[in-house]
């Protein structure tokens, strides 16, 4: 299994330092359009998304889950999924 | 496991609650300050990172650095207790409690709950620092730091869907 803290010479960076820097973005993004007063059903669902890809990033490099397809993998993919699937029903109910 | 399902459960109930009651969340959603959620959410991450390197460098048998990374998660740890302990005291001063309204109700038990579990990671991620300072772990040997790791994501992952959802999201 690939370690993502371990340095590939490909690239300057280490792979988790890179998810770090996608997750410390993703979040000042949805902070920047929340500050914006952005709102309604499309800015809910896009918000949600970030969260589910943050979510799922965390699972892959930081808890080092990608790749081996374990059961705890998969059980914070259909977490992840299971959420986003029941917030999403939510939030057009209320539309 | 146990906890994911809680969280989840949580946050359905949420979301539904809100859906019959739309305008009343949006309303008090806005008096959150979303500002010192994101203090939070970078300190969560930022701690996730630091917990991710503190793993790498055991299995490089580099117990001291391992050390130097728990504790600096540690130390964002801190940060967000301070940070939401400060939001807490504000709520108080306004005399809002968990029978304010609905959406009070939610947002108080649901990060209230988060906020035990961030004291609880620290507590383990404090007893693995000792551990580790003590040379129980090794590069061949190191389930603890993985164990310790693992909730602390965990408690990272539940508030990267908390802050949208009760902050953000209307």
């Amino acid at each position: 299994m690939n370690n993502p803290a371990t340095i590939n010479r490909r690239y300057p960076l280490r792979p988790c330092t890179m998810v770090y820097i996608l997750l410390v973005s993703l979040t000042l993004i949805t902070w920047q359009l929340c500050r914006m007063g952005v709102s309604g059903l499309d800015f809910a669902l896009l918000v949600l998304v970030f969260a589910l890809i943050k979510g799922a990033l965390i699972g892959d490099y930081y808890m080092a889950l990608r790749g081996i397809g374990s059961l705890w993998r998969w059980t914070i993919m259909i977490w992840l999924l299971i959420i986003g699937l029941l917030i999403t029903l939510a939030f057009v109910t209320a539309a | 496991m146990a906890e994911l399902l809680v969280f989840a459960v949580f946050f359905s109930a949420y979301a539904f609650t809100r859906a019959s009651h739309v305008e009343l969340f949006n309303t008090y959603q806005l008096s959150l300050d979303t500002d010192a959620a994101l203090i939070n959410t970078l300190a969560l991450i930022t701690s996730s990172y630091f917990v991710m390197r503190a793993v790498a460098a055991i299995r490089e048998e580099k117990s001291k650095q391992c050390i130097h990374w728990l504790l600096a998660a540690l130390l964002m740890g801190f940060v967000f207790l301070m940070v939401k302990s400060g939001e807490y005291a504000h709520h108080y001063q306004q005399g809002i409690n968990l029978r304010t309204n609905l959406f009070y109700m939610f947002y108080l038990s649901l990060t209230f709950f988060h906020f035990m579990h961030v004291i609880m990671g620290m507590v383990i991620l404090a007893a693995v620092a000792v551990k580790a300072k003590q040379g129980h772990y090794s590069a061949s040997e190191h389930t603890g730091v993985e164990t310790g790791a693992s909730y602390w994501h965990m408690v990272d992952l539940v508030w990267l869907i908390l802050f949208p959802l009760v902050y953000v999201m209307r």
